[in-house]
């Protein structure tokens, strides 16, 4: 478990690091300009800087503490954390589909999938619970709001 | 495209101090608010606010910025003022929710509830549940009623001090926000920097706002006028609370107890009215300021209520003083949390941030001239948390019954319906796709910090504070022909700037003391 989270430390640590070095690539891009006249890069620049030293720092912070304590607890043990890759991988697909296909058949099988696979209800109940509450919120929301949803196939 | 707007350009005060008017008659104000919140429409929008916001402190898993972000769509076709009346009920409604699960559940409903758990629980398991119910929401209203006279009586000096304030005292102020916000954050000083840079560099998508040339737009046209702040905010504090309360398995358990004796008894009162006044008085201070907010007043006020009483070994087993202290300073910082944003158009917190980003996306923005400009909007909330108050207290008393009913709401109902209102809500800001999209960006991105222990509220008060901060860092050096001895030379943004830097190196220096110390004692 150490060798995980010294591993999750390094990884973390150059991380930041990492996007430190990119900030400051496209802040020079931009032109920084001088202190006379700063120019569009100038704070973005010095952001990079500034997080590069706070990676470094954190990374000594990580290693001293570990000394000291040497135990540590695991982030995903005793959860359902493959639901949340799931559900991610749910919003990203209706996001690409909602426009093509329309918000009531989309977001009805968004429902059903959230209901049925993520919290485990029953087929009927999630098949139930996902049809009333795409036709309550198509009512208010496109019916009495005016919220433009996408149409799609209808 | 509603985003972040360029923040107004500020003209460098230097010369005589601006002339005072008269001081306004704070009364006769408070009458025009009054007048202001008993419209329909406006009394309506109060009530919705402090129903949600009892709503959302109830349940444990979304708290008040989670709730205000999730909202925040909702209020664009209000008026300004209907729209804040709304979101501050939100906020100070949840200040009053939030006890309830603590003392029945133990565990809180958002996070200035945390301390409450210790007595409140307690007095709950010795069939006293009533009593801290009770005591929580009377010290609530005190407090809270304190807290909005505070607000009343410093505003507007406030406000008038800071028309004294050009670009280099702006930068200190907002660095100083900045600093201080990282340092009390609750976890580690050195992450909560590293998410305040992150939002540094966030906020620098878009337009320049001197030169007006785009920057890191990646030639995506939706990213022109910078990321928007309501997606991403909705995605950090909402989407990945769910997230998260998706991964979690075990559902909470109510404690079996009949809740009795609602109103506190004389020695119950004896008891707690010292307690409730000193919450109040240093929650409302604490909440005023940077980074200070609800949940460091709930903490600060057990610690010193626990030190001075007569019986400190009874805290942790059920003193009621324990539950009316931190109660009432969490619901006086709600109001003292204003301040800032009104006056100074900072916000001190991750609310008043969100509170921000609804003033900006209704074209007014907070500032020093802020309640000469907008004294309806001002004084028409400072009433409406007068009236939100009353109607708090009736809504939490009698009600309370119907509020533990609600916890056993499956969350496998709630959890898909909350996660679809923000799908709505983000995509009905611009009718695009992109801001669904930088929304689950967002959440699954905030999910993955609260796993690794880094907290969202830095990212987001930088990404709104950062155009402030550039803005006045950058005209300051245009004017000093970049000389940082601008920001000495002026008294205001010196004192600004030097207790920043003391902010930020007193991480370092203190633990020298302390080895210091040990070491020397270890000597002797």
């Amino acid at each position: 478990m150490n060798r995980r989270l010294d591993l999750r430390g390094q990884f973390t640590g150059l991380f930041w690091l990492a996007l430190s070095i990119v900030i400051c690539i496209m802040a020079l891009r931009l032109g920084i300009g001088s202190l006379h006249t700063p120019g569009p890069g100038f704070l973005l620049f010095w952001s990079g800087i500034l997080l590069g030293l706070l990676a470094i720092v954190l990374r000594l912070l990580d290693y001293s503490k570990k000394k000291d304590k040497g135990r540590t607890i695991d982030l995903w043990k005793g959860l359902r954390w493959h639901k949340v890759i799931s559900v991610a991988i749910a919003m990203f697909i209706y996001i690409l589909l909602l426009h093509r296909v329309g918000y009531l058949i989309m977001t009805f099988g968004l429902l059903v999938f959230l209901f049925r696979i993520v919290e485990r209800s029953k087929p009927w109940a999630a098949v139930v619970f996902a049809l009333i509450t795409v036709i309550a919120t198509y009512l208010l929301f496109y019916v009495w709001l005016d919220v433009q949803l996408p149409r799609g196939l209808f | 495209m509603v985003g972040r707007s360029t923040p107004q350009r500020i003209v460098l005060t230097v010369g005589p101090k601006p002339s005072r008017e008269v001081p306004l008659d704070i009364l006769n104000n408070l009458f025009q608010g009054f007048h202001v919140i008993f419209q329909p429409d406006n009394i309506l929008f109060c009530f919705l606010g402090v129903l949600m916001g009892t709503l959302v402190g109830v349940l444990p898993g979304l708290g008040p910025t989670g709730a205000i972000s999730i909202l925040l769509p909702a209020t664009f076709r209000m008026s300004p003022t209907s729209a804040i009346i709304m979101l501050a009920g939100i906020y100070y409604g949840s200040m009053y929710g939030g006890s309830t699960t603590s003392i029945l559940v133990n565990i809180p409903g958002e996070a200035a509830s945390v301390v409450t758990c210790l007595d409140g629980y307690e007095m709950a398991k010795r069939g006293r549940a009533g009593a801290a119910l009770g005591i929580s929401a009377f010290g609530s209203f005190i407090a809270g009623t304190l807290g909005i006279v505070g607000l009343m009586i410093f505003a507007t000096p406030l406000a008038e001090f800071a028309l004294q304030f050009g670009p280099p005292e702006y930068f200190a102020v907002v660095l100083l926000g900045l600093t201080l916000l990282t340092h009390l954050s609750t976890g580690s000083t050195v992450k909560a920097l590293i998410m305040g840079v992150l939002g540094i560099v966030l906020s620098n998508v878009g337009l320049d706002p001197i030169y007006g040339s785009p920057r890191n737009t990646f030639d995506i046209l939706e990213l022109g006028d910078g990321i928007s702040l309501v997606p991403m905010a909705m995605g950090l504090v909402g989407v990945s609370e769910i997230l998260i309360n998706i991964e979690q398995t075990a559902a909470p358990s109510i404690l079996k107890t009949k809740i009795k004796g609602l109103f506190p008894t004389s020695l119950d009162w004896r008891n707690s009215t010292g307690a409730i006044l000193r919450g109040s008085v240093l929650g409302f201070f604490l909440g005023t300021l940077p980074g200070g907010g609800a949940v460091m007043s709930s903490f600060v006020s057990y610690g010193l209520e626990k030190r001075i009483s007569k019986n400190p070994e009874t805290f942790g087993k059920g003193a009621i003083a324990g539950v009316a202290g931190p109660e009432s300073a969490n619901n006086a910082s709600a109001a003292g949390a204003f301040i800032p944003l009104f006056t100074l158009g900072i916000p001190g917190t991750l609310v008043t941030a969100l509170l921000f980003g609804a003033l900006v996306i209704h074209g007014i923005r907070p500032g020093p001239f802020f309640i000469k400009q907008h004294p309806d909007l001002f004084w028409g909330v400072i009433s409406s948390m007068y009236v939100g108050n009353v109607m708090l207290l009736v809504l939490n008393l009698p009600l309370i019954p119907l509020w533990v009913k609600l916890l056993k709401v499956p969350y496998k109902i709630l959890l898909p319906l909350i996660l679809l209102f923000c799908i709505i809500g983000a995509y009905s800001i611009n009718n695009t796709l992109f801001d669904v999209l930088v929304m689950t960006i967002s959440g699954i991105a905030g999910y993955l910090c609260k796993k690794f222990e880094y907290e969202c509220a830095p990212l987001i008060l930088a990404f709104i504070l950062a155009p402030l901060l550039e803005l006045n860092l950058r005209q300051s050096l245009l004017h000093s022909k970049g000389s940082f001895l601008i920001f000495f030379s002026r008294p205001i943004s010196m004192v600004f700037v030097v207790v920043s830097i003391i902010v930020l190196i007193s991480p370092l220096i203190v633990p020298f003391f302390k080895t210091g110390k040990r070491t020397a004692s270890l000597t002797e």
